[in-house]
């Protein structure tokens, strides 16, 4: 009786049920459909300190062998690389993420810059935690995150947002995830041992808990929001996690239509999607055309990119009505004609950060993850659990949970 | 806007709203109320006129001294078809005793309602308690398409709830996701005879034809049991319902769906009231949803809805019109050593039930039942495991989607004794005086009437002793998700999946 508590199967287990509760009889059940989106972020959460750990664990170890031939430079000075989607003030990451010497990360882009992708992941991650745990105030907090930031100072103005303080230099240790003190905690090498992925299958319970044994990383990881002057030169700069809209050009966006039931309002938003994970494979079809590093898409207003078959499918879309509603039991997961539905809400939300993060899986944002292959046929792919648990973990700054939105 | 306190302006009527027309009761034949073939338990009667409505159920020990296992559980009947193979359409969904116990309402997914009456006793026979026999079938809510949302509506009855007798007819609402229905149920024993103008079959005679004039008088006939729908209650809920309750003032009820919580009037259909909304502006930000919801027994402002956060909200209606704001917030920390992936599934509240008093309430959880004391907040005066040997199981529980099955609880009349179900058939009852409890099985191989029941027991690990049964050998599509009590007398309803048992203790 025994199941795997592999991570990542469990979301592949979650999409499906998601994907199969379309089709139920008597429509979507928004109960069971929350209490899957919890298990999906659980689930996430532990997939994604995995592979911290992993990383990290990686870097130590390139580091190890160059610190013998180089010494370690001032922990500011690992900022001068070129990585892409490196921010300047990467003092606010502090020394551990970045594992020490400078010159040392530089000769390991790779490794590298899978860590800071990933560990943009994290601060989306727990940013995106504090809002649920902490801070019932509105994700406009969040949003107001976006604004161009002249400085990690700027981050202090977020009301609500206390945690996520630049860092004032005293390394803390082992930080509860939930309190995220400031301050870096150089990660001491047993840490990444703890956080080596537990065999899920050796315990006979599932208790994987999801924050405590990434609490060292993450407690430091936490302690520097990302949003950091980004020199507007670069285009591949990693603004932050909610971005302003004037940000730089979007990488594998898509778009979410949402029907609210109550109010009949349809609302149509752009969705972002962090690509460090998908885009670190080669095959990621999205980064076909060799789009330069990291991108944070951000939300309505910036260009977008099109996928042929996406696009096709939108202007063909005749059934689903003018409100949008997704039909019961359909495979089409495509939105129907965009321009229709600008017409509906002419007032797009005050808040569009907000609205980016706006979460469908019944919508195209769900079927952007499907149908992202340019060459996707009138029938969307057979949702692939694996493929959609990948793209699933990519498109971290799109949504915390999968919600259905009525 | 949640401010906005008025529901909505009056409703117009759904096309989709059947015709009120008196409803003779003849749909696809429920399994309940077909008569099981011989050698089986519980015979099939045909009805018989009911005699005085009161005086035959006298009040018994209601194990307020002996306690949930001094009693001695028999089987007494057992209803439904005996086929392995479960049509879709007999998958029972509700079970309901009326407030004097002689009735017995059970609802299926095919949206029909079997009411069963108890016989008045029979002090000659040996049973002590009458059986309980088909009263009524009737067709409560069909299939619907919602076609602007193009969302079909499931017929399944998610609840029933009786009202308080008031004449000599029986009302009961009834629900399923999006409409709720006020059904009459009332017999015919009369039937007048003698017109002038009509034959007793019915053909009018031609008036040249009489010559003598009579008056027409009543002639008892044949019990005929009518149920017809009185009001019906619908387009309030945007989510599926999940709960109705009636209020103690017996004029108003609330209906609860995810969101929402709505108070109706009985008399009025084409508007609601609606009392809790928890739908957040952005829906991105939702974390929970409402999961039951129910009035205090006593107290007609008061209300109380569970969520599927695992906490409970008492609401005063006095406080405003909108109770978005609880009085009481019920909520039991949670133990850091048992998270896991499915903490959040485990925890969400599954049904919520007054005490009898109204001073308890009890919840049910995936893993556990908590009594709480109204008195106080910050956690239940009584936990008790109903199936613990799980918690390893979860990840298995979730693949199959049984850890989203939403099991019920009740109360004994006395509120010393609380009763669920579990799996592979089984269910459970606490004693909440002598903190034991007892897990017995629903299976037609106990069928011969008061056979007594033998306790059953689930080994968790390790060595399995004689009799008991592995965790690994349960049945999980076997469960118990629906029980009832009676109200005075130590007779319960457990609904298997298609079947339903009455037990009753030895006399």
């Amino acid at each position: 009786m025994e199941c795997a508590l592999d991570a990542q199967s469990l979301i592949s287990i979650s999409l499906r049920k998601i994907h199969s509760s379309r089709t139920q009889r008597g429509g979507i059940k928004l109960h069971k459909n929350l209490l899957v989106s919890y298990v999906l972020r659980n689930a996430r959460q532990l997939y994604l300190s995995e592979r911290y750990a992993e990383l990290y664990r990686r870097q130590q170890q390139q580091q190890q062998q160059q610190q013998q031939q180089q010494p370690p430079h001032h922990q500011h000075q690992h900022l001068a690389y070129a990585a892409p989607g490196m921010p300047a003030s990467a003092a606010d990451f502090g020394p551990l993420q970045l594992g020490g010497g400078g010159d040392a990360e530089a000769r390991e882009p790779a490794a590298r810059h899978q860590l800071h992708q990933l560990h943009q992941l994290h601060q989306l991650h727990l940013q995106q935690q504090l809002h649920q745990h902490q801070h019932p105030a509105p994700r406009g907090c969040a949003a107001a995150a976006g604004a161009p930031a002249g400085g990690a100072g700027a981050l202090s103005e977020l009301p609500g947002c206390a945690a996520l303080q630049p860092p004032h230099g005293a390394p803390h240790r082992g930080q509860p995830l939930e309190q995220l003190q400031p301050g870096p905690a150089p990660l001491p090498p047993p840490a990444p041992a703890a956080l080596c992925p537990r065999d899920p299958r050796a315990s006979a319970a599932c208790s994987a808990p999801s924050a405590p044994p990434a609490a060292a990383p993450q407690a430091a990881a936490g302690a520097s929001p990302p949003a950091s002057p980004a020199p507007a030169s670069s285009p591949g700069f990693y603004r932050g996690a909610y971005p302003a809209p004037s940000d730089f050009g979007v990488h594998c966006s898509s778009q979410t239509t949402v029907l609210d039931l109550d109010t009949h309002v349809v609302t149509t938003v752009e969705n972002g999607y962090l690509h460090q994970d998908c885009c670190a494979s080669a095959h990621c079809p999205c980064c076909g055309q060799g789009a330069p590093g990291p991108g944070l898409a951000s939300a309505a207003g910036c260009k977008r990119k099109y996928y042929p078959g996406q696009e096709e499918d939108e202007d063909d879309e005749e059934d689903a009505g003018d409100l949008g509603a997704e039909p019961p039991g359909g495979a089409q997961f495509a939105p129907c004609k965009r321009a229709r539905f600008e017409d509906f809400c002419p007032d797009s939300s005050p808040d569009a950060s907000n609205i980016s993060n706006l979460i469908s899986i019944f919508g195209s944002g769900f079927s952007g993850l499907v149908s992202r292959q340019p060459d996707s046929s009138e029938q969307p792919p057979p949702l692939n659990g694996q493929l959609c648990a990948k793209q699933a973990l990519a498109s971290l700054g799109a949504w915390t949970r999968a919600i259905v939105a009525f | 806007p949640p401010s906005c306190w008025l529901f909505c302006s009056p409703l117009l009527p759904s096309p989709l709203t059947p015709a009120l027309s008196p409803h003779r009761c003849h749909p696809p034949p429920s399994a309940l109320s077909t008569p099981p073939s011989p050698g089986e338990g519980g015979e099939f009667r045909k009805q018989r006129p009911r005699g005085t409505q009161q005086g035959h159920h006298l009040q018994r020990n209601m194990a307020g001294a002996g306690g949930g296992n001094d009693i001695q559980w028999c089987f007494s009947q057992v209803k439904g078809a005996v086929d392995d193979d479960v049509a879709e359409a007999d998958i029972i969904s509700t079970v309901e005793f009326n407030h004097s116990g002689e009735l017995l309402a059970t609802g299926d997914k095919g949206g029909r309602v079997v009411i069963f009456q108890q016989e008045q006793e029979n002090k000659i026979q040996s049973h002590s308690r009458g059986e309980y026999n088909v009263y009524s079938t009737f067709q409560s809510h069909e299939p619907e398409f919602d076609y602007l949302k193009s969302l079909e509506i499931e017929e399944k009855i998610n609840k029933i709830r009786w009202l308080p007798q008031k004449n000599a007819a029986q009302f009961l609402l009834s629900t399923n996701d999006k409409t709720i229905k006020l059904w009459k149920i009332s017999e015919r024993d009369k039937r007048p005879e003698g017109y002038n103008l009509k034959e007793e079959d019915g053909r009018y005679r031609d008036p040249t034809t009489v010559t003598t004039l009579r008056v027409p008088v009543f002639r008892p006939m044949d019990l005929m049991v009518e149920a017809s729908p009185r009001r019906i209650f619908a387009n309030a809920h945007t989510y599926h319902i999940n709960s109705i309750s009636i209020n103690s003032d017996y004029e108003t009820y609330l209906s609860a769906d995810d969101l929402r919580i709505n108070l109706w009037h009985l008399e009025i259909t084409d508007r609601s009231f609606n009392i809790v909304d928890i739908k957040p502006a952005n829906m991105e930000e939702l974390t929970e949803v409402i999961t039951a919801a129910e009035f205090h027994p006593n107290s007609c402002n008061t209300f109380v809805y569970s969520s599927s956060k695992g906490t409970i909200r008492l609401c005063d209606m006095r406080a405003s019109a909108l109770c978005d704001r609880h009085s009481k917030l019920f909520e039991e920390p949670e133990d850091p050593s048992n998270r896991s992936f499915f903490s959040e599934i485990i925890s969400s509240i599954s049904d919520v039930k007054f005490s009898h008093s109204g001073r308890y309430m009890m919840t049910r959880d995936y893993l556990s039942v908590k009594i709480w004391d109204l008195n106080m907040e910050n956690r239940p005066v009584e936990t008790y495991q109903v199936h613990e040997y799980l918690r390893s199981k979860l990840c298995s529980l979730y693949e199959n989607d049984c850890i989203f099955d939403k099991f019920e609880c009740c109360w004994n009349g006395s509120d010393s004794v609380v009763m669920t179900g579990s799996y592979n058939n089984f269910f459970r009852m606490f004693d909440r005086n002598t903190k034991r409890d007892i897990t017995l099985e629903a299976s037609r191989e106990n069928n011969k009437p008061r056979t007594v029941l033998k306790p059953r027991k689930v080994c968790a690990s390790g060595k399995r002793k004689k009799d008991e049964i592995s965790v690994d050998s349960l049945d999980f599509n076997k469960k118990i998700l629906h029980t009832a009590w009676h109200p005075k007398e130590n007779i319960i309803a457990v609904a298997t999946t298609n079947n339903l048992y009455i037990f009753q203790d030895k006399v």
